[in-house]
């Protein structure tokens, strides 16, 4: 049972990081600009769709690092287009942004079931990376393996990239007050869209890497919307430490949680949240109010 | 001259509204006796967009592939179908059927995916005594225990398939364990399954039901799998998530432990070619596969793939033998009335030249035979090759 329970807490880490790539996208975003962007789960289809369509149902390293770049300018350009199209509503209420993203997310889904049809359009592991590892009588997949290591690797980078150079310091100073920000003379159009580029390309370069574990189809987007929203609400708007404590968090409660409380695994994830809200409305990284 | 056309106009639209007067008295007081240009309007109701938008696809191919092959007529009369979206649930299946009972007034309703759509609209259904012939949805209870004369079915019952393979599979090991989302259809699967298999005197070692339309990773219940110690898995998933899960189950390394075994939707239609390799040598029981060698698949599967540049599903045949029954049923019926329609279904016999082999109606259901299908590779794609045949059953559940 021992082996049981190592898996399930393996698992829960590869989920949790890959939540933590497309989540911490969200929280930017909405940390600084203020804007809810209900587009991030479709950008996320977007790249799972990149992956099988440039990568293939078999991909070769050359595919999928090519697919990876695919993403990124997709990423990129569909970043900057949200921000100039949210621009405008930039002193307008969360409701009336979120309308327009989510007008944007329905767009997006229904352009990509009719290029790629209602099918599910499955991608497997770049090769190398398709077997499995066996370990203590418990067999683990290699790329659920390679995703842990990677998410750390972004979850560090993007740490200090944020805490420790220039521009994380401005990222941090936006999200604290975007108006003082603004007053020392930083154009907040190109903060904005850079913002916007980045969460953007966080959330499409996800879809790639979430691929040959989600797969990619119709109805996909809304999920991954919905656990990012759940981890960035946990861990607070505009914190890369909330996002990635709350993604590993929600990675557990989805694999072990679910191992162990089979019942209740509906329930496990918005408990969870009630709990963090109940207790810290602000969640568990959350500035003060 | 002004006043005089006026009163020809008059004239000729008053003799137009007799003449229209008459035909429909002969209309309505003809009884199927070979008049010359009968219509009959039929409603397909199917998915066009959502999680059932592909199955919505090939059904709707089924059906027009059969009215292209026999001249837009059934028994007899001339066909005008009108096209109404499904969608994903009963909260848009329902209002469909609606539009087309009462603005397009069709008498005759074909499709239906989902059961809970199927239950739905079974009062305005009969209030409107019109005929309903679902060519997919799976419920037991839509032609059992929840019956009307005016609702019949072409396809299966969910847990007659899971039945067929419990069957089997209780002649080939004693330890299964079952799995299937936490709906109606999987319960009634997993139910079909667990008393086939116990009756041939296996043991089921354990069971799971995990969330529907909201797993995305089944290592916990692998791991439950594997734990439970059981010499093959059941499973009854289709779309997405049988993807999901036979992909992961050979991932987790379960497959060749474990043989995974299922209802034959897990391995039908686009899913398959997504599954790829992690497929291959999953067996499923199913009552129909596009390998099945006989002259009526052979036809249909030619036809099928010219028309689509794709091999037919179960759906699309199902469908097809939704238009087939009602063809057979509108030579005798004595109107387009419910009532007039459902004696004549009663009274069709066996379906001979179906692509799935030949069936008959069991009540209002398809006694049908079922077969073991096992996904092998032919050429650069994948197929459900047929091992042998499960045997008949009738209506389960």
């Amino acid at each position: 049972m021992l082996d049981v329970g190592v898996v399930a807490v393996l698992n829960g880490l590869a989920i949790g990081f890959l939540l933590f790539v497309v989540a911490v996208g969200l929280s930017l975003v909405f940390g600084m600009m203020d804007v809810l962007n209900l587009a991030h789960g479709a950008l996320f289809l977007t790249g799972a769709y990149i992956a099988w369509s440039v990568a293939g149902q078999q991909p070769s390293w050359l595919g999928w690092l090519a697919a990876l770049a695919v993403a990124t300018a997709v990423g990129a350009v569909a970043g900057g287009g949200l921000s100039l199209l949210t621009g405008p509503l930039a002193d307008r209420t969360h409701l009336e942004q979120a309308l327009l993203t989510l007008g944007v997310a329905l767009v997006v889904a229904d352009l990509l079931s009719i290029l790629f049809g209602h099918d599910v359009r499955a991608v497997n592991p770049p090769a190398g990376l398709t077997g499995t590892v066996t370990a203590a009588g418990s067999t683990y997949p290699v790329y659920r393996l390679a995703l842990i290591g990677l998410g750390a690797a972004t979850a560090l980078a993007m740490h200090l990239a944020v805490e420790r150079t220039r521009l994380g310091a401005l990222v941090r100073a936006t999200v604290a007050d975007r108006e003082m920000v603004a007053a020392v003379g930083v154009d907040a159009r190109i903060v904005r869209a850079g913002v916007f580029v980045a969460g953007s390309v966080l959330a499409t370069t996800a879809g790639v890497l979430g691929s040959p574990i989600y797969n990619a189809g119709p109805g996909l987007d809304s999920t991954i919307l919905i656990l990012a929203l759940v981890v960035v609400v946990i861990g607070g708007l505009g914190s890369v430490r909330g996002a990635l404590v709350a993604a590993l968090l929600i990675g557990q409660i989805e694999s072990t949680g679910r191992a162990l409380l089979s019942d209740l695994a509906s329930f496990l994830l918005f408990g969870a949240l009630a709990v963090v809200l109940a207790v810290r409305p602000r969640g568990l990284f959350g500035g003060r109010a | 001259m002004s006043r005089r056309r006026v009163l020809g106009m008059l004239g000729a639209a008053g003799v137009g509204v007799v003449a229209a007067g008459c035909g429909s008295s002969v209309g309505s007081g003809n009884s199927g006796g070979g008049g010359g240009n009968r219509t009959v309007k039929v409603g397909l109701v199917v998915p066009q967009a959502g999680v059932y938008a592909a199955l919505g696809t090939d059904m709707k191919r089924g059906w027009d592939l059969w009215l292209e092959r026999h001249g837009n007529k059934l028994g007899g009369y001339s066909v005008t179908t009108v096209t109404a979206d499904e969608g994903e649930g009963p909260q848009t299946g329902v209002p469909a059927v609606q539009k087309l009972l009462q603005q397009d007034r069709v008498d005759v309703l074909v499709g239906i995916v989902n059961s809970a759509t199927a239950l739905g609209v079974k009062d305005m259904v009969v209030e409107a005594k019109k005929l309903l012939v679902i060519a997919n949805a799976g419920a037991g209870a839509i032609t059992g225990a929840g019956r009307t004369p005016y609702i019949w079915r072409t396809s299966f019952t969910n847990a007659q398939v899971a039945a067929a393979m419990g069957g089997f599979l209780a002649g080939t090991v004693k330890k299964a364990y079952a799995i299937a989302p936490d709906y109606a259809a999987g319960a009634e699967a997993i139910s079909g399954f667990s008393t086939a298999f116990t009756a041939g005197g296996g043991t089921v070692v354990g069971s799971s039901k995990p969330a529907f339309g909201k797993t995305q990773d089944y290592q916990p219940f692998l791991s439950r799998i594997r734990a439970a110690g059981g010499q093959a898995t059941f499973c009854f998933f289709s779309g997405a998530e049988a993807v999901s899960f036979v992909k992961q189950y050979a991932q987790f390394g379960l497959s060749p432990r474990v043989p995974l075994y299922g209802s034959g939707f897990l391995t039908e239609g686009g899913v398959l070619a997504a599954q790829g390799d992690a497929a291959v040598g999953v067996q499923t029981a199913l009552h129909y596969s596009t390998e099945l060698d006989n002259p009526a698949n052979k036809a249909f599967l030619a036809a099928y793939q010219a028309k689509n540049n794709q091999a037919p599903t179960v759906f699309a045949v199902q469908t097809w033998d939704a238009a087939n029954v009602l063809d057979r049923a509108l030579r005798t019926a004595t109107g387009l009335s419910g009532d007039a329609l459902a004696a004549a279904l009663g009274s069709v016999g066996s379906i001979d030249d179906s692509p799935r082999g030949a069936w008959s109606f069991d009540g209002q259901s398809p006694k049908q035979t079922f077969y073991l299908r096992r996904v092998e590779r032919s050429g650069d794609h994948l197929v459900n090759a047929v091992v042998r045949e499960l045997g008949v059953s009738g209506q389960v559940g």
